[in-house]
């Protein structure tokens, strides 16, 4: 296979995963088994009253509308995968170019969202997304009109010891993330350990993995172990603070001798 | 870079050199991932991500809380990576030997898998509706194509072929980059040796209401400050209790670059 066309068809499944996984999100608009998505209905209804726009029907209009821009840029990236694939690569390109266009549209009409309703993060993201759909199109087409280099890949030597290397590696890193995560999954709810770090304040750094039932637990244990004591407050530890590791939580419990 | 054709001659050293750092870029991106795989949690010397614990509550928010679903997702993350590692390193040694065909033949392997992989995160942050990382991994998809493009086209671009830099130039932007890192170097130490102490320094309280008192950490302040600020305050006050503790949002720290600020609530012991 050509390189070119590898990199087209990587570029269209990319951008028809994309948008098959939009519009899915869209159709499911809650968490449901096997789906979670971004709650969009919520995001739109929040936007559309910070204006004073509380009805939901113009909240549930624009995101149909935006729907019917996403579905339509799915179906020409559909179509252009699947003519690239039956080799006519005129009717695939056309597609795509279609695809880019209406995604871009989308985007630029969530950027004047964006800007309406003051969120500058999604602003800079959905530009991002915008700029990278022009690129990917330039690619498309830069590609498919020059350098014909054919793909090789015989298994020569070289590629046979990259291969190896390669199983190897991933055997490594596979025994490690089992290991790993066997050790880190069978503490998920064990309770954790406290440390005084001030006369009746404990302090607990919850691993990133553990939730609600590993702080039950912890509490239950820490007030079965230390009878003596009545827990007055529970601090969480801002972020601020801590610099072990981003993703733990500092907890803190504020303690008093019992009367 | 045209097919069997590339120019290696000293004239276009910028040339190679670009390419030099987008392999090496690649090479040391995806090792370090390994890295991060096989290590797992935290360590001295090296934190990393804990990507066990991201994979397995992203899939318990779909309902599959098992392990094994997590981890075969990590696995085959590892495996795309560690071949997409393993082709980037051939590739890189390849260019190394002047092998040019077989460093494109590598190097578009490991762009391939690259896209591979970003494109399945790019699925992932849908289903499991985290749009920060989706924007983190468009974005990478992004740059991975964009450097396949970059090392293959290279030579199309107009680089000049001349590094050397004049005598006069030479001397002037030394003396120039010498004494701008004394003091800037000087700064640094300075503030360290003034500064440093913040980071656990037990900080005063000030009382706002008859029961309420206001701790504004400084922005080096960790753990240990407020720990110390909280065993302080309560030598200082021996007869109040601590029965909350509110922490000011970012809202409402604006005028005070980013330091936490936190309100303590008392009542009579």
């Amino acid at each position: 296979m050509k390189e070119k066309k590898l990199i087209q068809y990587l570029v269209l499944i990319h951008w028809t995963l994309f948008s098959a996984t939009t519009v899915i999100d869209k159709i499911v608009p809650d968490v449901y088994p096997f789906w979670v998505g971004a709650d969009f209905y919520t995001l739109f209804i929040k936007f559309f009253a910070s204006l004073g726009l509380t009805d939901p029907i113009f909240a549930t209009i624009a995101l149909a509308g935006i729907s019917f821009l996403e579905i339509v840029a799915f179906a020409c990236f559909a179509f252009s995968l699947f003519n690239l694939y039956k080799m006519k690569d005129k009717i695939a390109e056309q597609w795509f170019y279609r695809g880019i266009g209406i995604a871009i549209l989308t985007f630029s009409f969530f950027s004047i969202g964006d800007q309406v309703f003051g969120d500058r993060f999604t602003l800079l993201e959905h530009t991002i997304f915008w700029m990278i759909l022009v690129v990917s199109w330039v690619i498309y087409k830069y590609n498919s009109l020059t350098d014909e280099r054919v793909m090789k890949f015989t298994m020569s030597k070289d590629i046979k010891i990259g291969l190896l290397v390669g199983a190897v590696l991933t055997v490594i890193t596979s025994y490690s993330i089992v290991a790993f995560a066997k050790d880190s999954y069978a503490s998920k709810t064990k309770p954790l350990q406290g440390e005084e770090v001030v006369e009746g304040v404990y302090k607990f750094d919850v691993p990133f993995l553990g939730d609600k039932i590993t702080l039950e637990n912890t509490i239950k244990t820490f007030e079965e172990t230390h009878t003596d004591l009545k827990v007055n407050y529970i601090y969480t530890g801002p972020d601020e603070l801590n610099s072990k590791k981003k993703t733990h939580m500092l907890l803190y419990v504020f303690t008093e001798r019992q009367k | 870079m045209e097919n069997k054709k590339l120019d290696i001659t000293k004239r276009i050293i910028g040339k190679d050199l670009i390419r030099y750092f987008i392999l090496i870029y690649w090479v040391l991106f995806w090792l370090l991932n390994i890295v991060d795989k096989v290590i797992g949690g935290a360590h001295f010397l090296f934190v990393g991500k804990d990507r066990f614990a991201q994979i397995q509550r992203f899939f318990e928010s779909l309902g599959l809380g098992e392990p094994i679903i997590a981890n075969i997702a990590l696995i085959i993350t590892a495996g795309l990576e560690t071949f997409a590692f393993v082709f980037f390193s051939g590739a890189l040694y390849h260019f190394a030997k002047k092998n040019i065909d077989a460093t494109r033949s590598w190097f578009f392997i490991g762009i391939a898998l690259t896209l591979i992989t970003y494109t399945y995160f790019t699925v992932g942050d849908q289903v499991f509706g985290d749009h920060f990382e989706l924007l983190e991994h468009g974005l990478f998809w992004f740059i991975a194509l964009l450097s396949w493009i970059i090392f293959i086209r290279v030579d199309k671009i107009q680089l000049f072929d001349n590094f050397s830099i004049g005598k006069k130039q030479f001397i002037a932007s030394t003396i120039f980059v010498v004494a701008i890192t004394a003091v800037t170097t000087f700064s640094i130490f300075w503030h360290n040796h003034t500064s440093f102490v913040e980071r656990t320094q037990a900080v005063n309280a000030k009382q706002i209401t008859d029961n309420k008192y206001k701790i504004q950490f400084p922005f080096l302040a960790g753990s240990k400050a407020f720990e110390n600020s909280i065993a302080k305050f309560k030598t200082d006050n021996p007869t109040e209790k601590i029965t909350y503790i509110y922490t000011a949002p970012t809202q409402l720290r604006l005028g005070e670059s980013d330091g936490l600020i936190i309100y303590i609530q008392t009542e009579k012991k």
